[in-house]
């Protein structure tokens, strides 16, 4: 029997890779799981497809009609959303949850926004003008994904170049690149997120790693999203990346509080069968440092502490299972007693209680013993105006604004545009620079308020980038720092240099707005109503009424002209 | 009377005259008189006229197609008395004729710019059409010289002439097959999709070569087809698409097989496991599903309606094997009314293991599977066929591509879905028109006036043009389809639906009711008192009539 399941395997595998290798489209799947040392679980899935040879759709033909669309493993429907708009690269991310950079680190998949982010690079041409194709492509993804995308309108729509550099390459089309970039922080992800998702992996949720994907048990993840990442690769093709994310917590469904965890524990499924169409199908497990852990089976391959497991070899139900034996149960690490994972650390906070004005702060911690350099992008819709001749940076209550380089700044358009703030700040080495800045909080239309206007207003996340480590630190010692001449130059060198900086996204904020009384247009119409009756009613009285002198003298005649006048129903 | 010199009389001020009060009465009435019609426009809606009677003049036109067929003989035939009883005959069907609206002309000669050619023949040989000309075989008895051919044989090319040009109406397209015709588009999407049930179960295709297949297959169809649809195609495999019911297990002859019962076929597809197509555009989607059963439930099969009642019959007996022998259905294709065609492909197993699974299907495997796609597509786009008696030509040479259907099935299939195209812009238009009569709220913007009336541009122009090419009344009349549709869609039609007269009323009363009121009981009031005041002065004036002697008398009286 087992020598029969191992041929069936081989026999399989040749199969694939026979099959793929003539289709030109490749499919790999693979499951990353990262033990957290607050007893937390990272899982990142990971569905990548290529399609050979493909070159994204130059915009100028837009005019003809496309060719005909034949896939075997890349999903159609999105396929098809691609040609139809042009797109040659976009990125979707649907998130809910706050990623916790200090204790989590740097996320496998870094765009962990809170909300929905959607940023796609189409080529500029006359043809269809930038601006329809990302609204038909909102509308077509919001269709797709069961997502209110559509709302990711002008009002919200960005293009900051900066912070949002192509991951692929673009084709050499014969007119520039355009960024649309949006974000949607009110939307949250659900199960109808999830199937619309699964629909276009090859396997659906049915065979292979995808199989674990069980919405009852992700969505009670305390962080988890999904992402669309398309991108063109010169000289292989365009690439499709599925990804889901999710931080789960072991301890929380264990009911004597051990951090162990199996595959079973965490989805409620083990990996049955394997995917037929994929090339690899692997489950990575990330091994922690310290030694009192077992991991069972026996992985097929360690390598810098990363297990590796394929999914294509395994003869039975892969449930990989970790188990830290010689703990009752786990405790968590002090907070202040374990140094932060990342570099920096960012926290921003909106102050004061007034419906009117408000306080913008951002602290940026340098967890690095070197000078740092980050971008710092905002973009904010109009509902939160910026006063920039307010923004100070401060470090221990000494003014500091040589440290801050503003590169870029957009105003915002009340009801049409937003804002967008690029800057370069220095970070000095183990400092926290604040940031303040004031801002305004407009009066909105009475139609522009959403169904529930009394929560507030969800704000995206701020972004920063740290692309320059230690460079600065010698140049004057430790007094102050010039910033850079020429930042966007050194951003594209920090780039070139082939580090690809890390986005880091800050928590959104939540903003309330002056809210009117929802019935009040009625009040008033009744109300004005009243009033202009009222007047009219007194002043058309006083100019039509009739005044007479009515004698009340006892011993004057009562049967006068005049008495009979007043008697004759005329308005008094 | 010192009081009166200390008050002066108010009705003797300028102000207090009741002349003064009334003209303050009427300026107020003349501006609300005034304002009624500023009011009646800004809250109007705009409501521009339709033209009616042009819709309705519609309905009564008759579409004429000219249809002329030339009489060529290759042998002594006298062709003028042959043309005479082909006319004559019974079989020509004109009822039919009439309801393709088609005009027949017969005529006789050879000269190739007519539209249709029927060549008669010597010898029984079978009507055959190539191109437009129909080679029709009238049989060795005509060839005697007695000026009399053979009744039967007229009676049959009349026949089979009235089949060819009006197919819909005569001979066996039934209604159940008009029924699974498409609706008519300028532009149909054609999805192809190889599905498996499940690719893990060890019975699966992994890929085909679809390209080559829709080139080999469907490709000539859809060049033939041009003038009436453009089409989109594209295609893809799916791996995984569980049935929704479990098919019904039994053996036929020595093996297990799965069958489909006709009930079982009406809800074969799972929409909501299996993304078939996705939303990117509006033209209508025709399906084309190759389904290849999981290993559990292979190989899979169509159960016969008579097989279906016996195994009813049999029903807790246990199934013998003789018994059943004609349970399974020969075809394991079939058609969804208007969504599309679905083949079943059970993979020959391989004896050798236990696994079957096809890493690639190539042309030539799928070659029968796109045949049955070929001829799907046909019925469902309601191309007729042809008549029995008749064949197509059939070069032996091979060298020539056999054409997918002869010309004449294309001409019957331009002038019918023409046809339908000008009777439902008809019949859309009309139902404007019947809408905005009925509904008296509803806008009717410029852009709805005009889409009608270029509609109905449009449906004139297909008219103009039935007489002399199918193709360009097709072109207008689904012209005047698209713009018909898009009146009877216009959004802006809906905009006031919603917030219906009363409402306005129910926010404006508290300003017009207290307003009114005074405005209408002063003028009610100063109407009464005019009218008291003329009748007091025509009773005074009677009255200082009488009174002159009267009064005469009490002064003297008083000295």
């Amino acid at each position: 029997m087992r020598w029969r399941g191992c041929w069936r395997t081989c026999f399989l595998l040749a199969l694939h890779l026979v099959a793929a290798s003539a289709q030109g489209e490749v499919f790999n799947e693979d499951l990353t799981l990262r033990p957290l040392r607050d007893g937390k679980l990272q899982a990142r899935f990971s569905f990548t497809t290529l399609l050979k040879g493909a070159t994204p759709r130059d915009p100028v033909a837009l005019e003809q009609d496309d060719e005909a669309q034949h896939y075997t493993l890349f999903p159609l429907a999105l396929g098809q959303i691609l040609r139809e708009h042009a797109v040659t690269e976009l990125h979707l991310t649907l998130n809910a949850g706050k990623w916790n950079y200090d204790h989590w680190g740097h996320p496998d998949e870094p765009g962990v926004g809170t909300g929905a982010e959607l940023w796609v690079w189409m080529g500029d041409t006359a043809v269809a003008s930038v601006d329809r194709r990302w609204q038909g492509l909102r509308n077509s993804l919001a269709g797709l994904f069961c997502a209110s995308l559509g709302h990711l309108d002008e009002q919200r729509t960005t293009s900051p170049t900066l912070t949002f550099q192509p991951e692929g390459s673009l084709p050499d089309f014969a007119h520039p690149h355009e960024l649309r970039h949006a974000t949607l922080p009110s939307e949250h992800v659900c199960t109808e997120n999830l199937t619309p998702f699964l629909k276009l992996l090859p396997c659906k949720s049915l065979s292979g790693i995808a199989s674990l994907l069980n919405p009852h048990k992700l969505f009670d993840a305390d962080w988890h999203g999904l992402g669309v990442h398309v991108r063109y690769r010169e000289g292989a093709g365009v690439e499709v990346r599925l990804a889901f994310q999710a931080v789960i917590d072991p301890v929380r469904y264990s009911h004597v509080g051990r951090r162990d965890w199996s595959l079973r524990s965490l989805f409620d499924h083990s990996i049955e069968k394997a995917c037929p169409v994929a090339r690899s199908s692997k489950v990575r497990v990330v091994l922690p440092s310290e030694t009192s852990y077992s991991i069972s089976p026996g992985p097929s391959d360690i390598t810098d502490s990363v297990a590796t497991y394929t999914v294509d070899t395994a003869e039975e139900a892969l449930d990989v299972s970790m188990q830290w034996p010689g703990e009752s149960n786990f405790k968590y690490p002090a907070t202040s007693s374990v140094p932060p994972l990342t570099d920096i650390s960012v926290h921003r906070n909106l102050k004061g209680t007034s419906q009117a004005e408000a306080r913008l702060t951002l602290e940026i911690t340098n967890n690095l013993p070197i000078y740092v350099s980050a971008g710092y992008l905002e973009t904010m819709p109009w509902h939160l105006q910026f006063y920039l001749h307010t923004l100070h940076a401060q470090i221990n209550d000494a003014q500091r604004d040589d440290l801050l380089n503003i590169i870029s700044y957009t105003p915002p358009v009340p009801h049409s545009r937003p804002a967008l703030l690029q800057a370069v700040l220095t970070l000095p080495p183990q400092a926290t620079l604040h940031l303040t800045m004031d801002v305004a909080k407009p009066f909105l239309r009475y139609t522009e308020h959403p169904p529930d206007a009394q929560r507030g207003w969800d704000l995206p996340p701020a972004v920063l980038v740290p692309f320059a480590f230690g460079e600065l630190s010698s140049i004057n010692g430790t007094t102050a720092v010039e910033p850079p001449t020429m930042p966007s130059d050194r951003l594209k060198r920090a780039t070139a240099q082939g580090r690809r900086p890390r986005r880091m996204y800050t928590p959104v904020l939540l903003v309330d707005l002056a809210t009117p009384d929802f019935s009040m247009p009625y009040n008033v119409i009744i109300l004005s109503c009243t009033l202009i009756a009222l007047t009219f009613g007194t002043i058309f009285n006083l100019l039509t009424r009739r005044f007479v002198v009515v004698e009340v003298d006892p011993i004057s005649v009562p049967d006068t002209p005049m008495a009979d006048a007043a008697a004759d129903g005329t308005p008094r | 009377m010192d009081s009166s010199s200390r008050h002066a009389d108010p009705a003797l001020l300028c102000f207090e005259s009741s002349r003064t009060r009334r003209l303050i009465i009427a300026s107020y009435w003349a501006v609300v008189l005034l304002a009624v019609p500023l009011w009646w426009k800004s809250t109007s809606i705009e409501r521009l006229s339709l033209p009616t009677s042009r819709v309705h003049a519609q309905r009564s036109r008759e579409l004429s197609y000219a249809a002329e067929v030339q009489v060529q003989t290759t042998s002594a035939f006298e062709v003028q008395s042959l043309v005479k009883k082909i006319q004559d005959a019974p079989q020509l069907d004109r009822s039919a004729l009439q309801a393709s609206a088609l005009n027949v002309q017969l005529g006789i000669g050879g000269n190739s710019n007519s539209t249709y050619n029927v060549v008669l023949e010597q010898g029984h040989s079978e009507a055959v059409v190539d191109g437009r000309k129909l080679r029709f075989g009238l049989g060795p008895a005509a060839m005697d010289s007695e000026k009399t051919s053979p009744a039967v044989s007229i009676e049959t090319l009349a026949d089979t002439l009235t089949k060819l040009l009006a197919p819909y109406a005569t001979h066996s397209v039934t209604q159940m097959q008009t029924q699974r015709v498409m609706k008519y588009s300028p532009r149909y999407r054609l999805a192809f999709t190889l599905l498996n049930e499940d690719s893990s179960s060890g019975t699966a295709a992994l890929s085909w070569d679809v390209q080559e297949a829709i080139q080999a297959h469907v490709g000539p169809l859809l060049e033939k087809l041009s003038d009436l649809h453009n089409f989109t195609i594209e295609s893809q495999v799916q791996f995984h698409a569980p049935l929704a019911f479990q098919p019904r297990a039994s053996r036929h002859g020595d093996e297990d097989v799965h069958g489909l019962s006709p009930e079982d076929l009406t809800v074969f597809i799972n929409s909501a496991e299996w993304t078939l197509s996705s939303s990117v555009s509006n033209d209508p989607v025709i399906h084309f599903v190759l389904f290849i059963p999981s290993a559990k439930n292979s190989p899979l099969h169509i159960l016969d309606n008579e097989g279906l009642s016996s195994n009813l019959r049999r029903t807790g007996i246990h199934l013998s094997n003789h018994g059943l022998s004609g349970l399974v259905h020969p075809s394991n294709a079939f058609l969804l009314p208007q969504w599309g065609g679905i083949v079943l492909l059970n993979p020959t197993p391989d004896p050798t293991s236990t696994l079957n699974i096809i890493s690639r299907l190539t042309s030539s495997d799928l070659s029968s599977v796109f045949i049955t796609f070929a001829h799907q597509l046909l019925t469902l786009l309601g191309v007729p066929g042809l008549p029995h008696n008749v064949r197509a030509v059939y070069y032996s040479d091979g060298a020539v591509q056999r054409e997918p259907f002869t010309d004449w099935e294309l001409d019957a299939l331009l002038r019918r879905r023409a046809r339908e195209n000008i009777q439902s812009s008809t019949e859309t238009l009309e139902a404007i028109v019947r809408l905005v009569d009925q509904i008296e709220n509803m806008p009717v913007g410029q852009d709805v006036v005009g889409d009608v009336q270029d509609a109905i541009d449009a449906l004139n122009d297909a008219h103009k043009s039935s007489r002399i090419s199918p193709v360009t009344t097709l072109k207008h009349s689904a012209r005047a389809l698209t713009l018909a549709s898009r009146a009877f869609f216009n959004p802006g039609m809906l905009a006031l639906l919603y917030f219906p007269a009363e409402h306005t009323y129910a926010v404006y009363a508290p300003l017009f009711a207290s307003v009114s009121a005074p405005l209408l009981g002063a003028i009610l009031r100063e109407f009464a008192a005019w009218r008291r005041a003329r009748k007091a002065r025509k009773c005074a004036g009677e009255q200082s009539r009488e009174d002159d002697g009267g009064r005469k008398a009490h002064a003297a009286k008083a000295e």
